[in-house]
């Protein structure tokens, strides 16, 4: 039970709290009134926020970096969180609770860096300040992102190591271009990196990190009812997963290529038939470059053939085998050349070549495995078959020219470095004969001594029993 | 060689005094017949070959689990001899073991640890726990996949001991679990702290061995001491001198050890297998042989025995068994045959283990 003075003294508390919590300028010393001005970002407005009348830190329309204030540091004035965090409503708290947990909760951006309002103010009246949006549409989320991610100097401030611009980039893509249409199945920002839980792509659990990015594409690209709209196919994904590529994905090979590797992230722009080699060369660079030596380079161009593709595909590119070349039906050379004369010729020519070469290799690969099987440890063992591996490398990618006087020397090479392993291997198993004969040598002795003492001995024996 | 006509001493063993090193040993005999008397010999010199091809390989290998393997892989398949100086090496300690539980329990079914000879049986024990320290820490240092096991198993045995159980597994591991630090301790017991202390003792059981004459011609097969000392009195046929007739033999079957430890060395391949991985599982992974009947009673103990944890109870009670046998000589101050037939019974079961953990 409580008196009547308790209740008087919670009436003029209640009253009290309510006055501090409801001034509209709220006290927050001079150390905090200072920061707060001393954080306006510089930049240009590009936002259309009402930055126009007066001072900044006066209105507390737009908060954010683009001449906005910002929250000199959140946990004392995101009082949005504070709120909604305690509220019962799902729909209203859980934007709350997932922001916690988000790679922007870390910094100073706050709920008022996307949707605006005045996160000093503790009351409802927080929502009413000029500018808030608590609901932005599909196109707009963009802009909200640009704000900060495509200022350089803001961004600075945050992690000098952040990259800048990713939403001009993604304006430039095909996702950019549609959503900027007003096409609300493109993606935008946060179909890909979340909305309010949004995490950094090296955390694991974000859909954009490394192990998650294939899937993530593939959760609209391999849906045919969103894509048909756009005529595209939904194989992709499956296709690339039984490819060299995404195998070597699957075994953690972290130079393995996902959907980015070839067309791009923010930028996402499907490679055409004249750039596709460019795709391809980020990577096979030493490829395209002798491919733009060889006949086929110009051809192709002539004829709108997609350059490396033609050849090797696209999402399901196989591992690239001495087979493709010659003139054998499965060749590859033979689904245009099978009638042409000289194409053949060179494809003889090259095939064998080639196919000579990588045999040679692959036996040399074999003799220094089983030497080593054998127990014979050669110390320029890895050195050779580096060498050997480099000198193929070499000449996969020369056989690109498709010119069989260019793969002389390369070949040359591969043979230098067999010869080498190859006399390892026969230098490695004369020292063991030599060494298997110094071992019976020495039992051969051991055997004589133990003869020679046994005689003696026994000779100690009888001479002994002689005497007695 | 003929003793009424005295060689003119060479040069060497003038200056060595061999004449009155060769005269003090000729008075000592030794039995004429017994294979049994060679054990000891031969234990010995298996542990010289040790210390010998030991130091070879301590040239190559190096001690870290990163190269490890791969200085032991070298050694094998690359550096001259190296291959029969390992296999010398790895046969030998099989050998060593063998020869000196052999020695063992000859001693005891002969019952040849009686009086005066206790110092000799402590040091001989001593000698034997140092040697199967040896060969644990040596079956550890090729760090190979199997060498991880039995540091696991062996350390996690080890944990049983009562009382100094936590200290020696922390001693075996190097900390709480098998790392690197496990084979440099492992590697620092078994190229010197354990070689160090089995020179010495071995050199206290010599010692011992030359202060009583009589311990090798210890016929010692009845319990009756006056039928003993007759049988002694009449052993000149029955014996030869220690020097040079015993001593020759001993030769003799030294190298014919030799032989045999160079012959398994270059024909009998000892594959190094596959370096330690972690990750992989190390059940199913099998002891060397002398401690399988250890093995065999550990894995099939019940979990708990009398209210102990059951591998705790057995191994207490084999450490029970081990103080038993310690003070042997002086519990069985007579030699009584009872001690006999306990050591032949010892020897079944310990063969029937062994057999059934390989079965």
């Amino acid at each position: 039970m409580r008196s009547p003075s308790q209740k008087l003294f919670a009436l003029v508390a209640g009253v009290f709290v309510a006055a501090v919590a409801m001034s509209p300028a709220r006290a927050v010393g001079p150390e905090g009134a200072a920061a707060a001005s001393a954080s306006i970002a510089p930049g240009p407005s590009a936002s259309a926020s009402a930055s126009a009348s007066g001072s900044a830190s006066e209105n507390p329309a737009a908060w954010g970096p683009q001449g906005r204030v910002l929250p000199p540091a959140m946990d004392a004035t995101n009082s949005c969180v504070a709120c909604h965090i305690t509220l019962t409503d799902q729909k209203l708290r859980a934007p709350a609770k997932e922001f916690l947990t988000s790679v922007h909760s870390d910094d100073r951006i706050g709920c008022a860096g996307c949707h605006h309002g005045d996160p000093r103010d503790p009351t409802v009246g927080a929502h009413k300040a000029v500018g808030f949006d608590p609901h932005p549409t599909h196109a707009e989320v963009p802009d909200m992102c640009a704000a900060c991610h495509s200022n350089a100097s803001f961004m600075r401030t945050i992690n000098s190591r952040l990259p800048i611009g990713e939403p001009e980039l993604y304006r430039l893509s095909l996702h950019g271009k549609l959503t900027a249409a007003g096409d609300d199945q493109a993606p935008n920002c946060a179909t890909c990196h979340g909305k309010h839980d949004i995490l950094g792509p090296s955390s694991p659990k974000s859909p954009v990190n490394r192990a998650n990015i294939a899937t993530l594409c593939s959760g609209c690209h391999s849906d045919g009812k969103r894509m048909a709209k756009y005529g595209l196919r939904t194989d992709q994904f499956s296709r690339w997963e039984k490819s060299v590529h995404g195998k070597a994905f699957k075994t953690g090979n972290p130079k393995a290529p996902t959907c980015i590797g070839c067309h791009g992230a923010h930028a996402a722009t499907p490679p055409e038939a004249s750039s596709v080699g460019h795709a391809c060369g980020r990577c096979h660079e030493e490829e395209l470059a002798y491919f733009e030596m060889g006949p086929h380079s110009k051809g192709f161009r002539k004829r709108g053939l997609a350059e490396c593709v033609a050849c090797h595909s696209n999402h399901d590119v196989q591992p690239a085998s001495s087979l493709m070349v010659g003139t054998t039906a499965d060749a590859t050379c033979m689904k245009c050349h099978s009638k042409d004369d000289k194409p053949r010729k060179i494809a003889d020519e090259l095939a064998d070549l080639l196919r000579g070469a990588r045999g040679r290799a692959a036996e040399a690969r074999a003799m220094l495995a089983r030497a080593r099987e054998d127990g014979l440890h050669i110390a320029g063992a890895p050195y050779a078959l580096d060498q050997i591996a480099t000198a193929e490398l070499k000449l996969r990618g020369v056989v690109h020219t498709l010119d069989p006087a260019r793969l002389q020397a390369p070949v040359a090479a591969v043979d230098k470095a067999v010869d080498e392993a190859k006399r390892l291997v026969d230098d490695a198993a004369r020292t063991r004969r030599l060494e298997r004969h110094g071992y019976y040598a020495a039992l051969g002795i051991s055997c004589v001594l133990f003869l020679s003492l046994a005689l003696k001995s026994f000779q100690l024996d009888r001479r002994r029993r002689d005497r007695s | 060689m003929n003793a009424e006509q005295p060689r003119k001493p060479g040069w060497l063993s003038d200056r060595l005094g061999w004449g009155g090193i060769a005269a003090s040993l000729e008075r000592h005999r030794a039995p004429r017949r017994g294979f049994v008397f060679y054990l000891g010999g031969i234990t010995l010199f298996l542990l010289l070959l040790q210390v010998l091809s030991g130091v070879l390989l301590v040239l190559y290998y190096k001690p870290d689990a990163a190269n490890a393997h791969a200085s032991l892989e070298r050694i094998v398949g690359e550096i001259p001899y190296g291959d029969l100086v390992r296999g010398v090496h790895a046969w030998s300690s099989e050998f060593f073991i063998a020869f000196l539980l052999a020695h063992l329990f000859t001693v005891v079914l002969r019952r040849s640890y009686r009086s005066p000879q206790e110092l000799s049986w402590l040091s001989g024990l001593v000698a034997l726990f140092i040697g199967v320290g040896l060969a644990f820490t040596g079956t550890i240092l090729p760090w190979s996949q199997k060498a991880y096991a039995q540091a696991r198993v062996g350390s996690e045995i080890a944990h049983n001991v009562p009382f100094l159980g936590n200290w020696l597994y922390r001693l075996l591991r190097g900390g709480t679990e098998v790392t690197s630090n496990t084979l440099s301790n492992a590697y620092g017991f078994h190229v010197a702290v354990l070689p160090a202390t089995l020179t010495l003792i071995v050199g206290f059981h010599l010692f011992f061995l030359s202060r009583k004459p009589a311990a090798i011609s210890e016929p010692a097969d009845d319990d009756d001491d006056a039928e003993a000392s007759k049988a002694s009195s009449a052993t000149e046929a029955d014996t030869i001198p220690l020097y040079p007739d015993f001593l020759l033999r001993q030769a003799v079957v030294w190298v014919g050890v030799l032989v045999a430890v160079m012959t398994l060395a270059i024909f009998a391949d000892r594959p190094l297998g596959a370096p330690a991985d972690p990750r992989l599982s190390s059940t199913g992974a099998m002891p060397p042989w002398y401690f399988l009947p250890f093995h065999q009673i550990v894995r099939s103990s019940p979990r708990e025995l009398l209210g102990i944890d059951g591998p705790k109870f057995i191994v207490g009670a084999t450490c029970l068994l081990g103080l038993l046998v310690v003070v042997l000589p002086f519990l069985d101050r007579k030699g009584s045959k009872l001690v006999a037939w306990a050591g032949w019974l010892v020897l079944f079961v310990l063969i029937l283990l062994a057999t059934s953990a390989l079965s």
